[in-house]
């Protein structure tokens, strides 16, 4: 089993690991256009998604711009 | 004296700033915001809810009609702040920045010394500073010098509605200031937001009382007045306080020898 840590939460990946980061964007159905992501504390650049590759147990953030004051 | 608010060379017509946090939906804050007659609307960074990714705001907010203003909430210490302020620029693409460093979750008051410090590291990687702090004009001073683009003093805990309750401080930062102070948190009702335009403040950053009022969209407009009428009560410059009446009409009196 592959694991990645994503926002503090281990999730598993039967088989396959989504091979970069912007295909696991599309695994978890969140919109790239909207996120901004980090693996292990680096940010990753939103033209970079598709390049980046992604290896089993990182720790990834994605986050986004909610309501705030 | 002009009438437009210029921060870091940027030119405002309306002085007032809205918070988006706190509303029930998506187009109530779109709403509230363009009856607000903001130009300047301040956002907040959270993990994405993996459970249910679409949740975006975001969309709701006409980017070409309104700057964002990325805040750092949830920041308690210079470190975390940075980090805040590098995400939020990824993902705006924008560097303006509301800095706040909130240690002290019952009060959410700011750390003034972990402030100071995330501002020099983010003014010289080129963000727009605007810090949140509490109303300490020595503190102002320092971020200013610091290179701040603004200095953003409390009027009262975040979202208590307590109004200018450090009212005589905040006028001693006002009278020292050379960046355009907004006065940010607590005004809870446009007679704050007015009081604080006559004062001589450059601007106010207004959330929760919009947010949480039972019709956000009028208070809003409410807000907008109040701050229009209580820049244009500084502008025309108001009449001195007297202990002793001073008669409006003509004294020279006809009913009396």
């Amino acid at each position: 089993m592959m694991v990645l840590k994503i926002n503090g939460e281990d999730k598993e990946f039967a088989g396959v690991l989504p091979a970069t980061m912007k295909e696991l964007l599309g695994v978890l159905k969140v919109d790239e256009a909207t996120v901004v992501a980090e693996i292990d504390g680096q940010i990753i650049r939103k033209d970079n998604f598709g390049g980046t590759k992604l290896t089993a147990g990182q720790k990834i953030e994605l986050i986004r711009l909610v309501g705030g004051g | 004296m002009s009438d437009k608010l210029i921060i870091a060379g940027r030119e405002f017509a309306s002085r007032l700033f809205i918070g988006t946090g706190k509303f029930a939906s998506n187009k109530i804050m779109a709403e509230a915001i363009e009856a607000s007659g903001a130009e300047m609307v301040t956002v907040a960074l959270r993990r994405v809810d993996i459970d249910n990714p679409d949740d975006d705001m975001l969309s709701a907010i006409d980017r070409k009609k309104y700057l964002l203003l990325p805040n750092t909430s949830g920041a308690r210490n210079a470190d975390e702040a940075v980090r805040l302020a590098r995400l939020a620029r990824a993902a705006t693409g924008i560097e303006w920045l509301k800095l706040e460093v909130t240690p002290d979750p019952y009060y959410l008051l700011p750390d003034p010394v972990e402030t100071l410090k995330a501002a020099e590291i983010l003014v010289k990687e080129g963000f727009v500073v605007l810090p949140y702090i509490n109303a300490d004009a020595v503190l102002a001073k320092r971020l200013q010098d610091a290179g701040c683009a603004t200095v953003m003093p409390l009027a009262s805990p975040i979202g208590s509605n307590q109004g200018l309750k450090t009212k005589a401080s905040l006028e001693i930062i006002i009278s020292q200031a050379r960046v355009p102070v907004v006065i940010d948190a607590g005004l809870g009702a446009p007679s704050h937001a007015s009081e604080a335009m006559e004062m001589g403040a450059d601007a106010v950053l207004v959330n929760t009382a919009i947010a949480a009022a039972k019709e956000p969209v009028k208070m809003a407009a409410a807000f907008r007045k109040a701050v229009e009428a209580g820049r244009e009560a500084f502008e025309a410059g108001k009449a001195d306080v007297k202990q002793q009446a001073d008669a409006s009409s003509p004294l020279t009196g006809f009913l009396r020898d």
